[in-house]
């Protein structure tokens, strides 16, 4: 019954899909195509998940008109009826047991976020020297260590130190700021909220942290792209070694990128893939969200 | 009070405002170590003759609401002091976005994720293999 196939395809599209989609590291080279099929495949096991309790309703009420049609309608009715009972707590304990978790690291994550970016924004408006550099406005911080970076929302900043500007050539900053630009423009981090919402609302053994981690990457590979446009790849290379070069001292705590930027550098490299296996992506893409609808669209028939 | 505080037209003065105080609490913390009065940050500011007490008045309780300075009794008015050095708000700014790159819930979007001092010579390899392909 569909219910049952939409709750295996939950499951695949929830624990299954994305470890084999971490490892296709082909599909970097596309990433705009590719964070639509993440976001896809993780819309459709939500999606999924969420359709198993109607999708169960019209296969009980058909039994209910079966079991009339017979003899013994009155005991059938009584049996159905519990069965309907059970059926229904079944039913609501799995739509809650998926959206209770979301909701609540929705908003847990949601208030976390908001509230670092308010202090930080705050912070950095006080600190920081307006300037305008390469029709970018930003804020200036006087300190040594290199370091980029943006505070989206309503009230984005672009924000840089003294050590970033003086290590940066004309060429790398460019490709620096059309990064930070493209993060602000694209709306990156909701993008990145999202997948880190769902990534806490799962249950433990099913999250799998190299799914968050390609996503992350192909965020930065998105924006990397941006640079590349407007100072080619090679002054986006050498930016990320100049920085690099410069945090290392301090950045001690541990590199979060865990070879990240050298597959970022190592993208740069390459082209992106031909328009047909970009095409075959946005198709799987939609492919996957179609699926649980068109199964919910079959159980109610 | 007649202050606008909310009207979007305000915002962006009220920001540079609050700026220009920070920077005056810091430069003249040394003459002032007890803070200034609203009164004193009103007259030494560049501006001073054009603001009125009360706008200087919101810049500071919005300034203390956001922990950047703090306030203490004197006798009937208040007294604002920067609640940390220019250099030490700075440092904790560094540190937090720096903490913050390596965090999985990170609030901001860096550049760079950082970099291990290991990960350096993989990153120059691949640094000569892009100006190769794409230089």
């Amino acid at each position: 019954m569909y219910a049952l196939a939409l709750a295996l395809i939950a499951v695949v599209l929830a624990a299954v899909a994305p470890r084999i989609m971490a490892r296709l590291k082909v599909f970097r080279r596309s990433p705009r195509a590719a964070l639509v099929a993440w976001q896809a495949v993780s819309l459709a096991a939500v999606l999924s998940a969420l359709a198993v309790a109607p999708a169960a309703i019209p296969f009980l009420t058909r039994t209910h008109t079966i079991a009339c049609a017979s003899e013994e309608c009155p005991s059938a009715v009584a049996a159905w009826r519990t069965q309907w009972w059970a059926v229904l707590v079944v039913a609501a304990v799995v739509t809650f047991a998926v959206l209770l978790p979301l909701l609540v690291s929705g908003h847990r994550i949601g208030t976390r976020l908001r509230a670092a970016r308010t202090r930080h924004t705050e912070l950095v408006d006080v600190l920081g020297d307006p300037r305008e550099e390469d029709g970018t406005q930003l804020r200036v911080l006087a300190h040594a260590t290199p370091t980029a970076y943006c505070l989206p929302g309503r009230r984005s900043r672009v924000v840089l130190t003294e050590g970033a500007l003086t290590a940066l050539p004309t060429g790398e900053l460019s490709a620096v700021l059309a990064h930070e630009r493209a993060h602000l423009r694209g709306r990156h981090d909701l993008l990145l909220e999202y997948f880190t919402v769902l990534h806490h609302s799962v249950p433990g053994p099913v999250r799998s942290p190299e799914a968050l981690r390609e996503v992350r990457l192909l965020i930065e590979a998105l924006a990397d792209r941006a640079a590349s446009r407007a100072s080619g790849p090679v002054e986006t290379a050498r930016a990320l070694l100049t920085l690099a070069h410069g945090q290392t001292p301090v950045a001690g705590l541990g590199a979060g990128g865990q070879g990240a930027t050298a597959a970022r550098m190592r993208l740069l490299a390459d082209r992106p893939l031909p328009a047909p296996v970009v095409a075959l992506m946005y198709l799987y893409a939609a492919a996957v969200v179609a699926l649980p609808l068109t199964l919910l669209w079959l159980a109610w028939r | 009070m007649t202050t606008p505080t909310s009207s979007p037209a305000s915002t962006p003065r009220l920001g540079e405002l609050e700026r220009a105080v920070m920077e005056q609490l810091w430069d003249r913390a040394a003459e002032h170590p007890e803070g200034e009065s609203v009164r004193e940050v009103l007259e030494g500011l560049p501006a001073g003759r054009d603001l009125a007490y009360t706008t200087v008045m919101t810049v500071l309780d919005r300034l203390t609401k956001k922990q950047l300075v703090t306030r203490a009794r004197d006798g009937r008015a208040w007294r604002y002091r920067p609640a940390g050095t220019r250099e030490s708000l700075t440092a904790e700014t560094m540190r937090a976005s720096l903490e913050d790159a390596s965090d999985r819930h990170a609030a901001l979007l860096h550049f760079l994720d950082g970099a291990s001092p290991d990960e350096l010579a993989e990153l120059r390899a691949a640094l000569a293999e892009v100006e190769r392909r794409r230089g």
